[in-house]
């Protein structure tokens, strides 16, 4: 059990600028902390991008967790490429035999490259965040190296980012237009089906309808770990359908204090939060702070996790396209109570099965093969937004909670939640499968 | 012509409906403007044209803001229904860094004023007579500060002799690489005698791009409306504090049924649009922008509003021409009636914050003419006012008092435009300027109500909201087809004029306690 207050996340921020010692960049504790100082900016941006929505920043933390740990990999004997073990990646590029490389400098160089190229379309504040950032850290990375190591150093990580950059943009998810929403979408007929849930304009088409086919990562494809129906749609009274309604609508009615908490706990709405899959690399990042762990430790988790939850994207996208089932509060609105009122927003996009258990199904397999089964921890994740940190005894409780937390919110109905984290769960038993250790 | 129209004679609604059609004519070439807004990061928000009278001649001037550059103030040199005519002139307003400015006539000496927001101090002027102003920090006693000022707005508070400003801030500018969660608190600089106190921080603050004392609730004191930018905060949301006389300012929350609204909140707009009594308001923002209704009009109602941009058509969230389909993004908004029909119209200034690829490159300004089932239509491209320059701030004003709502519009690292409103079919108008005793010569607070084949159409006098930019002068009303109206004030102390006719096509001068009295231009 630890803590961590984003009060002290910043403390640590403000550590690596001030603290990276002379020719200590090859340091591995150190360069584990520059890799998450590049994932606090990560974090933001994915929060301050419009188009980064959840499936969108899951694939950002697939592609940079992959670039951070080819580049570590490639100078750590004990750790083994993911080329040839993920879809699509063939090969990343070598370094040159009898060459010597500072391990901080060609990190720094790949994710400097990684999460300027990913987030080309964050804005001006974003821009100018990466470029303080890229200096800072570059600066602090090289010094104390010979010139030349520098130079060599950077140029092998930008190649290797150049290489995952040039891997990501066929996989279907590269271009993101009008933050995701397409112009034109015929909404299936029928009452079984997704409507818009709000009044925004920009929301009466479903949120990247295509995202379930994009290239998966350690999953054969979105229909890997595919899910039976959800229950039939009834309006008749007793149905399983109904019930399932009538159980949101009650319980959003009752909801106690810790369940409300719960709800906005795990809200994680994009453009106000790291959203979804961010939420777990916080969690990640709290742990590996924790550890003060190094730069292999840190960037196979990360790796790990942004593969999981990229494919646990996918994979869920696949299957709400494939249902298209419509909201609570479209159905319980026309049929049981007009006036009733959801706590959380409801998403933009079918229900079935729900995103936010999919995800976190496939965090928590991998998470639990990485730390352990029971592996407690505190989670501040919302600290400076005025959320209070929660406990957990495991990555399943946890999981669980997140999964829960929808119902609450009155935005999925208990089939999406309980069949997402088992869609989720499969997935990630996908990516605990991948050899990282030789 | 609409509404009056329709009450009039039908035939008369469905000849005159379809006309009406507004048209400017871009001046900008021949009006005497040039004056960009330029800046890159610390600019890309700013940019407010302040409008006012300086010289006594109660044609609008202009102070049009340079960000990096020296603002330049422009001094109207037009004739009544003539082109539109400026002459670049020395003021002592011709300072660096301005992000935006609005007229208030802080010392009631019946000479304009203005509060010039920065990035760095704040800088009140005091008018001088014949458009020279000069520095008054020092004499009045108003604390400037040094932070990234954004958004202003002032109300006299009951039983004070000098305004209360509030002064909006953005991010602490020093915080290059985590800028997020780092919003600068607010200020209220409060009246204290004749001078101002020491500035009160409105904790907490989420980056302010707009501000606005609203009497919301007809409850005869104002309260701030502040409009975040969420792109910037962390627990933030939409903000709306309680200002009471010589207590603390206190927050509207959960308890008084505040509701959590996140938005890049960037200008705010009011009109009371469906005659209730109450003011909406317009929220921009990027994408969908707001306008919330009052759910429960009534004495003593709560601030429980809904949005109903959707149902009356004015989102404005993408571009309506020029070929893109990227979400929009708006900054200062403003009704005004600009076809004389009776009915409020909505102006929206739009530009890419900088080349944010996910959102309009191209984001044409909107012109969103009311109807007369309430829909707005857009009318911007028919109208001439399309825009594709990245705008930010803009007034809408009648600058050679012709009757008509003229434009002008600035824009981030481009020159300034400006129209000439030439609508030909063009209904009948009203304009009034208020006068009261000082303090609060203008009566900031009252609101004009005039009356109009059956309708009410009413105007709260303020000072702030929009963009960074605020307008001083006569307050107009489109008359329609009606040749006459009656019209009455309730002044800022409550008290409620008697309603007096007046004659369309006039523009009136109402001092507190008298006969509107007609005003005729040299």
């Amino acid at each position: 059990m630890f803590l961590r207050t984003l009060k002290s996340v910043f403390a640590a921020i403000l550590l690596v600028f001030a603290a990276l010692p002379a020719s200590a960049a090859s340091d591995g504790a150190q360069n584990g902390q520059m890799l998450r100082t590049w994932y606090r900016l990560v974090l933001e941006l994915v929060r301050h991008t419009s188009n980064y929505s959840p499936p969108v920043a899951s694939r950002a933390f697939a592609y940079l967790g992959v670039t951070a740990y080819e580049v570590t990999a490639s100078g750590d004997p004990s750790l083994r490429s993911l080329a040839g073990q993920l879809n699509g990646l063939e090969k990343v590029p070598a370094r040159q035999n009898g060459q010597t490389y500072d391990e901080g400098v060609a990190l720094q160089a790949a994710m400097a490259f990684g999460v300027r190229n990913f987030f080309t379309h964050t804005g001006p504040t974003g821009q100018r965040a990466l470029a303080a950032m890229e200096k800072k850290l570059g600066a602090k990375a090289a010094e104390g190296v010979a010139p030349e190591v520098v130079a060599r150093s950077e140029a092998y990580g930008r190649q290797v980012g150049e290489a995952i950059l040039a891997w990501s943009a066929n996989d279907g998810g590269a271009n993101v237009d009008n933050m995701g929403f397409p112009p034109d979408y015929k909404l299936s007929d029928g009452p079984a089906h997704w409507t818009p849930t709000n009044l925004i304009r920009i929301q009466q088409t479903p949120l990247l309808p295509d995202w379930g086919s994009n290239r998966t990562f350690a999953t054969a494809s979105g229909a890997t770990c595919d899910l039976p129906p959800p229950p039939e749609y009834s309006e008749a009274e007793g149905s399983d359908f109904r019930k399932e309604a009538v159980e949101v609508y009650e319980a959003v009615n009752a909801l106690t204090d810790e369940q409300r908490a719960i709800a906005r706990f795990w809200s994680d709405d994009p453009m106000l939060s790291p959203t979804p899959p961010g939420h777990w690399i916080s969690i990640v990042m709290q742990i590996l702070d924790h550890e003060k762990a190094d730069a292999a430790r840190s960037a196979d988790i990360l790796a790990r996790l942004g593969i999981t939850v990229a494919d646990a994207f996918i994979g869920c996208w696949h299957e709400k396209f494939r249902y298209d089932l419509v909201r609570p509060i479209t159905y319980i609105k026309r049929l049981i109570d007009p006036k009733w009122e959801t706590l959380l927003i409801t998403p933009p996009f079918p229900e079935y099965p729900s995103g936010h258990s999919t995800q976190s199904g496939a965090a928590e397999v991998v998470l639990a093969a990485f730390f352990g089964e029971n592996f407690a921890f505190e989670d501040a994740t919302h600290a400076a937004d005025g959320i209070a940190p929660r406990t957990y005894e495991s990555f399943h409780q946890a999981a669980e909670e997140a999964g829960i937390s929808r119902l609450y919110g009155g935005i999925h109905f208990r089939a999406a939640i309980e069949r997402g984290l088992d869609q989720g769960r499969c997935i990630g038993a996908h990516t605990v499968k991948l050899v990282t250790r030789q | 012509m609409k509404r009056c129209a329709i009450i009039v004679s039908g035939l008369l609604a469905a000849s005159t409906a379809l006309a009406g059609t507004p048209k400017f004519a871009d001046e900008s070439a021949t009006a005497g403007i040039d004056s960009t807004f330029k800046g890159e990061w610390e600019f890309m928000v700013g940019g407010g044209v302040a409008t006012f009278d300086c010289n006594g001649d109660r044609m609008p001037d202009m102070l049009l803001p340079g960000g990096e550059l020296k603002a330049k103030f422009y001094r109207n040199i037009g004739t009544v229904g003539g082109p539109l005519k400026f002459e670049e002139t020395q003021s002592g307003l011709e300072l660096y860094m301005v992000s935006g400015a609005y007229p208030l006539d802080i010392d009631s000496d019946g000479i304009m004023d203005l509060v010039v927001l920065r990035v760095g101090e704040n800088v009140v002027m005091r008018g001088k007579g014949e458009c020279r102003f000069e520095r008054a920090n020092e004499a009045w006693n108003f604390d400037g500060g040094d932070a990234w000022s954004t958004a202003y707005a002032a109300s006299w508070e009951k039983g004070a002799s000098w305004p209360s400003i509030a002064i909006g801030n953005y991010i602490d500018r020093t915080q290059d690489a985590f800028p997020w969660g780092s919003c600068t608190d607010n200020w209220l600089h409060r009246g204290e005698g004749e001078k101002f106190a020491a500035p009160l921080a409105l904790k907490p603050s989420y980056c302010a791009l707009s501000m606005l004392f609203s009497d919301w609730n007809r409850s005869g004191t104002p309260s701030l409306r502040v409009s975040n930018d969420r792109e910037y905060y962390k627990g933030g949301q939409e903000q709306m504090w309680r200002i009471e006389p010589g207590i603390a300012p206190k927050l509207y929350g959960p308890d008084d049924g505040w509701k959590v609204l996140k938005v890049w909140g960037m200008g705010i707009a009011s009109r009371d649009l469906n005659e209730d009594g109450f003011p909406e308001y317009f929220l921009t923002s990027m994408a969908d922008n707001k306008l919330q209704t009052l759910t429960a009009p009534a004495p003593g109602a709560k601030p429980v509003y809904s949005d109903v941009a959707f149902a009356r058509g004015v989102t404005a969230h993408r571009p309506y021409t020029g070929g893109e389909i990227k979400p929009s993004t708006a900054w200062h908004a403003q009704f005004e009636d600009v076809d004389n029909d009776s009915l409020a119209d909505l102006f929206v200034a739009k530009g890419n914050v900088t080349e944010m690829p996910d959102f309009a490159l191209k984001d044409p300004n909107n012109l969103l003419v009311q109807q007369p089932d309430g829909k707005f239509v857009e009318a911007g491209e028919t109208a001439g006012v399309a825009s594709m320059r990245p705008a930010r701030g803009a007034a809408l004003t009648d600058f050679n008092l012709d009757g008509l709502v003229d434009l002008v519009v600035v824009n981030r690292n481009d020159k300034a435009e400006i129209w000439r409103n030439v609508t030909a079919d063009a209904g009948h108008f009203v304009q009034f300027a208020l006068r009261q005793p000082a303090p609060n010569v203008d009566a900031i607070g009252a609101w004009i109500e005039v009356k109009c084949g059956g309708h009410v159409a009413r105007r709260e006098i303020f000072s702030g909201g929009g963009h960074a930019g605020g307008q001083a002068g006569f307050v107009h009303f489109g008359l329609g087809v009606e040749k006459t109206a009656e019209m009455r004030v309730i002044w800022p102390s409550g008290e409620t004029g008697e309603w007096q006719k007046v004659e369309a096509d006039q523009f009136y001068v109402v001092e507190k306690g008298k006969l509107p009295e007609i005003w005729k231009a040299q």
